[in-house]
């Protein structure tokens, strides 16, 4: 863990590894996890096993302000902070062991989970563009009960400006997921001086946690072209569906649900339930149940560090408060929450994960 | 202290007051830099200038705090104290010319609490209140 956490930048004020020319970042917002690849971060047969094969088209670099490339500049391959996490697990549950047979993963198996996104980029984007959707909705006369909720119709300029401006965001987080997942691959065959056959760590899936996307759905009775926006959600595509790779049209999208740093994270897969009735969505995750201040208060005079120990979890964190944030008891228990999307139907167990080692930012 | 943190399910709000607005703009920022890290940990020992305009009072508190965290998420800068050189809140011009004094984060000798992602709109407030002035804002952790 110790090792992990000093290969990979994590927390408030971390430094990336990777600095990007004005060039290269250009192409990366183009490309996605396939510019991580070319650039000899992990393989091709990663890209399959990535939603939208780690590139989302229709992403335009030039609506990208100066500000949000010096920001991403150097951030792409970092974790970030607050709920961002790297985790090492295992499988102590298996739901549906047709799919996890699929999925490669059987009792005991050893599993690494990656939360992060598009760190400082995404979040200047979103800031240059709210600027921009603020005087649309003006402009356009949207009566808003929220400015937060700024918008503009989706034809309009602005709309598609904003489109091609977090589909860049978008690469620019299935590229970092990417680098990451790389250098922890590398750890590891360091670490246990093994190859990378040997060790056998292959991606079963990585999918968007926040993201907006243009899809076909059936709406009473009808096939229709939407914008499907999954913010705390996740898609949940079932088996067969035209956008999943071969590998997994048989099964269904895996969908992965991290829980907190204590309890538990989940596999589950998309269904048809899902299709019909939440279009193609599940949960996110757990969702806290304390305010990050009350937790702190809670926390205060406790180790949680050592408290996770006690319980056989060894935790790497650059910031003593986002342990204390992040505690275990600050979020709602993650298995209540995927039984009911599991008996909602909206998505189906496949695994359950258990941390081992956790690195936090 | 001339600000307060607020309590808001994941996410950390600020509470800034002031004899006059210029005063709650300087306390909010030193607030939110309160959230990311131990400010007595932090010198004086650079300056840096920044510049923000907006379309309303809320708005210029919004881009000024955007600011800040653009500098600080990119280039690692935190301030300890805020100079307004130019602070309008006219109908005309809703502007800001500051100078920041700080200096570049460290993680081996600067306390890392929140990354703070993004001032937003939510329940913004700029507001006078009886010859003071009082500023609230939300941000994105």
């Amino acid at each position: 863990m110790e090792i992990l956490y000093n290969e990979i930048p994590a927390g408030v004020g971390s430094k990336g590894k990777i600095r990007l020319t004005g060039e290269d970042e250009r192409k990366l917002l183009l490309n996605g996890a396939r510019w991580a690849v070319e650039r000899g971060y992990g393989a091709v047969s990663d890209l399959e096993r990535i939603e939208s094969g780690g590139c989302i088209e229709g992403a335009n670099p030039d609506v990208i302000s100066q500000k949000a490339y010096e920001r991403g500049r150097a951030q792409q391959g970092t974790l970030g902070s607050g709920n961002h996490f790297l985790e090492i697990q295992h499988v102590d549950e298996i739901y549906d062991k047709n799919a996890a047979d699929e999925m490669g993963l059987f009792h005991g198996q050893i599993t690494i989970m990656i939360h992060t996104g598009s760190r400082g980029f995404g979040h200047q984007v979103c800031t240059d563009f709210l600027e921009v959707m603020e005087k649309a909705a003006v402009k356009y006369r949207i009566d808003l009960p929220d400015k937060e909720l700024a918008c503009a119709p989706f034809n309009s300029p602005e709309a598609q400006d904003y489109l091609a401006a977090m589909r860049a965001a978008a690469n620019y987080a299935w590229a970092n997921r990417q680098c990451i997942t790389h250098w922890i691959r590398e750890t590891f065959q360091r670490v246990f001086m093994a190859s990378p056959r040997d060790l056998g760590i292959s991606l079963i899936y990585d999918v968007a946690h926040n993201i907006a996307k243009i899809e076909e759905h059936t709406v009473r009775g009808k096939k229709m072209k939407l914008i499907v926006h999954r913010k705390g959600a996740t898609r949940a595509f079932p088996p067969g569906h035209p956008e999943l790779p071969d590998i997994y049209k048989r099964i269904g999208q895996p969908v992965l649900i991290p829980g907190d740093m204590g309890r538990a994270s989940f596999v589950l897969l998309g269904t048809e339930k899902a299709m019909a009735e939440t279009f193609g969505s599940t949960c996110h995750g757990a969702g806290r149940v304390m305010s990050r201040h009350q937790a702190i208060r809670q926390a205060k005079g406790r180790s949680i560090w050592r408290e996770m120990e006690d319980m056989g979890i060894i935790v790497r964190s650059a910031g003593r408060g986002t342990l204390a944030e992040e505690m275990p008891e600050a979020y709602k228990d993650i298995s209540n929450v995927v039984d009911v999307t599991h008996n909602a139907g909206i998505s189906k167990k496949v695994a359950r994960l258990r941390p081992l080692g956790v690195v936090k930012g | 202290m001339k600000f307060e943190i607020l309590d808001i399910s994941g996410d950390a709000g600020i509470r800034a007051y002031g004899d006059k607005c210029e005063d709650a703009f300087v306390n909010a920022g030193i607030g939110m830099y309160s959230l990311i890290t131990d400010l007595d940990k932090i010198k004086e020992g650079q300056d840096i200038e920044i510049e923000a305009k907006g379309d309303s009072s809320e708005g210029l508190l919004v881009a000024y705090l955007n600011e800040l965290i653009f500098r600080f998420d990119t280039y690692g800068f935190v301030g300890k104290r805020i100079e307004m050189d130019f602070f309008s809140l006219q109908h005309s011009a809703y502007y800001i010319k500051a100078k920041v004094r700080g200096e570049e984060f460290d993680p081996d000798r600067h306390e890392r609490r929140l990354l703070v992602k993004a001032a937003t709109y939510h329940n913004i407030r700029v507001q006078k209140i009886n010859d003071k002035c009082e500023v609230e804002v939300v941000f994105d952790i």
